[in-house]
């Protein structure tokens, strides 16, 4: 019995079968940037998306609730600078407002004594020298060559089809900044670190700012992360009004392009007939038959979940099985608080600053929480980072003059006890350790707190399997050329019609843009359609250099 | 970098009503620039994930929007509309239904079902439950040449038309109470409907109002349906589908951006400023054909206009607009177990394996003396309520009753429900205080207990929290609801159709400002309850003002009338889509 049978035919509903050019199944940023750039290219796309809200990482809620607004996941956009996408939508001044503040990094201990990573490279010395001289001489040193690396190959390869392992050296032989790149390739970023300064509070803020984002501190073959996480990590950009503002600027050019996006939609199952993916269906019923299908979620959810083992050969289900994920999470603690937490250190200007690491001491101690963490533990030798959202945007509190930072540290997926018990423990402890640097951190000053934990992180974003935020580990063998495998690192696959484009297909996380910007070319290619956009001057000069 | 924007239309406020006119002025073809303050639309039409996995809805939750002509002008299924019907629950007309009194079960009576099916329109062939809809809400105030009397009075004109029996000059007079005494029958159903009218606007028992108070409550919950229905993706899934509208057509949406003044040149509103932590800074937005606003009254002439363009007498009327009887207090539950109905409410023959375990109670709906308790206690004492909590009235949405595919707690091992509402002083006008009910952990417990004498497992060994938010806290997160209002001024008969929010503002127009149009909850018919309606209504005076020029998708109201000496919003073409 139906609405109808009482009032006639109150309203028309999205119907039950629909045909497309192209469903894109998550509309986190790569899924949003792919279905864009396809819709404004002509074709009929839909957006498929679990949550009640897109934008997956790119959120904004309010968790600390009511009235405080945070950015539980992504806060810390590093690749403003190069996105394409944000130049070919014209993401910048008019719709969104990027925010980049000169103090980026800080880390403050418990002595007083501060350091502070910021954009311009001789602010950043001046702040090194305290430390050691012969430190912030040789960062100005490296960063010459660093910043080289990074805007001529890293970050433009970033939006480029990728290389075998073998094709990449010998591009890189081509010119004296490949060669340079190829030699930190070969170490560890540890070595790089250990080789670059001779401070160890020095070597503790690198080493931070270059394994953060989980790249394996002793692992050889995985250098090139570190001028490249160094040097973005003093370029980290605000999205004023919260990340999800990026996602909405992108959902309404996908919307303005004719596109639809569909959210509380459950994928459960990739259509494949003869071979091809054909389509979706949804938990609710509906069916969305399509050209092609794009997924955005990591392997194991793709095609064992939604594909289906039966549709794939046997080798190729061995190369998904042996998908691993990040090797660990976040814990963060949010908090609402009357003022917002000062540092008690030797440098006022840490007080801005974007980032602020503490609890870490030593590499030795920032080593051994990791290992830790890696482990599954937690120890009291934990520190992390934090940030005061509301000193870069007042409108994520509704109350005005109130604040809102939090505290996030890495974590393990599985904890002893489980992390019920954890989480609270955890947010003592680290309200402890605030105070200590920042001695307004008291509970007077604190009017709500919240934390989230890696299983909550699953909870909120289903897709981010384990906690992991880069939908799989960054380790050699699930990078390049092999993320997430041989066979899917172009973004096509096996699957004729099923295409690959989230965070565990290269380049990988951190809202770098790349994936979906590669897959909507490979699709528009495959498809034959014309592409209304141009590769970027960076692209371009990479390309002509490297590739031909 | 100082770039200054010039648009036809500048809406300021990207809430429910903002954004339908957005809607409807971009398919017009006109450029729309709609201004938000905060950084996400939707107003009061939102929906929140406050813990990991849990969803709750801080302010509207169902669709009462269900006879709105927007669901055909807009195609809001070309962008994504869906239902969960099984939220929504369809109880076949026949099945027994009860109200929960403190007594226990009362059984609705057939004599109740057919004296409300009467009166709400299903009895006829064909029923006009439609007609009466959109006769009520979906028609712009008349002219203030025509006489308001029972022939011109839309609703009226429908019971004059399809139920002519029922059509009496008395029935303009009537109280709810009095509509219901007339043809309904037990007490503790008329008690249950007059509550509901309350939280929804138009109260049971205000003088003149009861069409409009029935119309508030058959609209969301007519009564061959047992709850409201819902959207999918809850209440902010339909606003997805309205917003995406408007920007299909063109429309520019811009948030984190509040406008600080409208701009007013030689009597004619030309554009606005936005404030200094605007996204864009405090630059100007120039707006052609109209400046909208789809803000709160109060602040719109009281601070974005002010004394310099307006009347100090104008101003004081504006600032005497009653915001009293509109503050909710909503509290969602978190739980270990589903949340279980005593035994002594649980309703026999209920198919509780379709519909879940538990549905939302609506308590105590003992007598109608009750209810006057529990509203002098708000609206007489104006004062935190002293009433017991076993003898407070509220409601409430059950979150397990929502389909399978469309859950409300995707978090392991907890069900939510919510929210709860309850009726509480205004802040404003607390005589304990403006922030007197943020002891929060003091009302929490107070609504546990209210909500206890219905739910045998509310212990604090099931309740993992309880998500509460005060009148005030509404207020800070959502200045639409201005001293914590939900319907941003009060709906009765002094301020509801041809006097919302004053007469002379009655037809969305500003007498004496040109170019600047009225299109909020607060100052605009009908009023809230996203219904798609004030951008409806609106459309009929931007075309009579020769600003918005619908194509073939457009029909006017059926009984509209137009302004003297000014174009008629019906079209001259036969409408493409006929109105039932």
């Amino acid at each position: 019995m139906t609405t109808d049978d009482y009032f006639g035919h109150m309203f028309q509903e999205f119907p039950e079968n629909s045909e497309w050019d192209a469903v894109i199944i998550g509309a986190g940023p790569n899924g949003l940037m792919a279905a864009a750039y396809l819709a404004k290219a002509g074709l009929k796309v839909a957006l498929i998306e679990r949550r009640y809200e897109i934008g997956g990482g790119l959120a904004t809620e309010e968790i600390l609730y009511p009235c405080y607004s945070s950015n539980p996941h992504v806060i810390y956009h590093m690749m403003v600078d190069y996105m394409p996408v944000i130049k070919d939508f014209n993401l910048d001044g008019a719709s969104l407002l990027w925010i980049k503040p000169n103090a980026q990094t800080a880390m403050v201990f418990e002595d007083g004594k501060s350091l502070l990573l910021t954009q311009m490279i001789e602010d950043t010395k001046d702040s090194i020298s305290k430390f050691s001289f012969k430190d912030a001489v040789n960062f100005g040193k490296v960063m010459r060559s660093w910043r080289r690396i990074v805007d001529e190959i890293v970050a433009p390869a970033t939006y480029v089809p990728t290389m075998t392992p073998i094709e990449m050296s010998m591009a890189l032989q081509k010119t004296k900044v490949g060669q340079e790149m190829l030699e930190l390739i070969e170490q560890s970023p540890l070595e790089i670190i250990n080789h670059t300064f001779e401070n160890d509070r020095v070597r503790a803020l690198m080493l931070y700012a270059s394994c953060m984002w989980g790249l394996d501190p002793r692992e050889t073959g995985i250098g090139f992360f570190v001028p490249l996480l160094l040097d973005r990590g003093m370029n980290k950009c605000y999205c004023y009004g919260g990340s999800h503002k990026f996602a909405s600027a992108m959902g309404r050019e996908l919307v303005k392009a004719g596109g639809l996006i569909l959210e509380h939609a459950e994928v459960n199952k990739i259509i494949v007939q003869n071979g091809r993916a054909a389509g979706v269906e949804l938990a609710e019923g509906r069916t969305l038959r399509s050209k092609v299908v794009m997924s955005t979620l990591d392997p194991h959810t793709t095609f064992l979940d939604l594909v289906g083992a039966q549709h794939l050969d046997k080798d190729f289900k061995a190369l998904i099985d042996g998908w691993k994920y990040d090797k660990w999470s976040f814990y963060t603690l949010h908090v609402a608080s009357e003022e917002p937490p000062r540092y008690k250190c030797d440098d006022p200007w840490v007080n801005d600053a974007f980032m602020t690491i503490f609890g870490i001491e030593s590499t030795e101690q920032l080593l051994a929480h990791w290992d830790n963490v890696v482990a599954g533990k937690i120890g009291a030798n934990f520190g992390g980072h934090a940030t005061c959202e509301t000193l870069h945007d007042p409108h994520l509190s509704d109350k005005p003059g109130k604040h809102t930072s939090f505290f996030q540290m890495h974590a393990p997926y599985e904890i002893p006890g489980g992390w019920e018990k954890k989480g609270k423990e955890m947010e003592e402890a680290i309200l402890a350790k605030w105070q200590k640097v920042a001695p307004n951190m008291k509970r007077e000053n604190i009017i709500m707190t919240v934390h989230e934990t890696p299983v909550d992180i699953e909870t909120r974003f289903p897709n981010m399997r384990r906690g992991g935020i880069k939908h799989g580990d960054y380790k050699p063998i699930q990078l390049g050329s092999f993320r997430p495998n041989q066979e899917c690192s172009s973004t096509r696959t096996p699957v004729e019609g099923l295409y690959v484009c989230g965070a565990s297909t290269y380049p990988g996380g951190l809202v770098l843009g790349g994936p979906g910007y590669l897959g909507a070319n490979k699709v528009a290619e495959d498809l034959g359609v014309k592409k209304w956009w141009k590769t970027t001057p960076e692209m371009e000069r990479y390309i002509k250099t490297y590739l031909t | 970098m100082n770039k200054e924007e010039r648009y036809d239309i500048v809406i300021i406020g990207a809430g429910h009503n903002g954004t339908t006119t957005a809607a409807y002025l971009a398919k017009c073809g006109l450029s729309v620039c709609m201004l938000e303050e905060r950084p996400e639309c939707g107003g009061a039409q939102e929906t929140c994930e406050p813990i990991a996995g849990v969803r709750i809805q801080p302010h509207a939750i169902a669709n009462y929007g269900g006879s709105a002509p927007g669901w055909e002008q807009l195609e809001l299924w070309k962008y994504g509309f869906r239902m969960d019907w099984k939220a929504g629950a369809i109880v076949p007309f026949d099945t027994d239904r009860y109200m929960t009194t403190s007594d226990g079960l009362s059984q609705v009576t057939d004599k109740d079902k057919m004296g409300y099916a009467k009166i709400t329109g299903l009895l006829t062939d064909p029923p006009f439950f439609k007609d009466l809809m959109r006769a009520t809400f979906w028609c712009p105030p008349h002219p203030p040449h025509v006489e308001l009397n029972e022939h011109t009075i839309p609703f009226m004109q429908v019971y004059k038309q399809h139920q002519p029996d029922m059509w009496t000059r008395e029935l303009l007079e009537w109280t709810m109470f009095d509509l219901m005494d007339e043809y309904l029958d037990t007490e503790p159903f008329k008690v249950n409907q007059a509550w509901i009218a309350l939280v929804s606007g138009a109260h049971g028992h205000m003088e003149g109002a009861a069409i409009p108070a029935l119309c508030s409550v058959a609209t969301v919950m007519p009564p061959a349906v047992a709850m409201p229905v819902a959207p999918r993706g809850n209440i902010h899934g339909y606003y997805h589908a309205l917003l995406r509208c408007a920007i299909a057509h063109g429309a520019v949406v811009r948030t984190c951006c509040p406008v600080e003044e409208i701009i007013i040149e030689h009597d004619r509103a030309v554009g606005v400023r936005l404030r200094d932590d605007a996204t864009w800074g405090a630059k100007k937005i120039w707006a052609n054909k109209a400046v909208i606003s789809a803000v709160h009254i109060k602040p719109t002439f009281l601070e974005m206009i002010g004394p310099r363009h307006l009347d100090s007498g104008f101003l004081q009327r504006i600032k005497d607009l009653s915001l009293k009887g509109g503050s909710l207090y909503m509290t969602h539950y978190l739980t270990r177990e589903r949340l279980r109905v005593r035994p002594k409410f649980q309703t026999p023959g209920y198919r509780y394996e379709n519909y879940g375990s538990f549905t939302g109670p609506f308590f105590p709906n003992d007598s109608r003396e009750l209810y006057f308790e529990n509203v002098t206690e708000v609206m007489g004492h104006q004062r935190n309520l002293t009433i017991p909590p076993e003898r407070a009235m509220y409601g409430m949405v059950a979150g397990e009753t929502y389909a399978e595919c469309h859950p409300q707690s995707t978090r392991p091992g907890v069900y939510i429900n919510g929210p709860q509402w309850m009726l509480v002083p205004t802040p404003e006008y607390n005589v304990d205080g403006m922030d007197a009910m943020e002891d929060k952990v003091k009302w929490n417990e107070y609504m546990r207990k209210a909500l206890s004498q219905v739910v045998e497992n509310l212990d604090s060994d099931n309740i993992v929290q309880i998500i509460g938010e005060s009148p005030r806290e509404q207020e800070f997160r959502n200045t639409g609801m201005l001293g914590g209002s939900w319907y941003g001024l009060r709906c009765d008969r002094d301020q509801w159709w041809n006097e919302r929010p004053l007469p002379e503002l009655a037809r969305y127009r500003v007498p004496g400002i040109d170019g600047l149009y009225l299109s909020h909850q607060s100052s605009a018919h009908p009023g809230g309850l996203c219904l798609m309606a004030v951008g409806y209504n609106l459309m009929h005076i931007l075309i009579e003002d020769g600003i918005a020029e619908p194509g073939d998708w457009w029909y006017a109201s059926p009984w509209y009338i137009p302004e003297k000496g000014k174009k008629s919003a019906i079209p001259s073409r036969p409408s493409s889509v006929a109105t039932r």
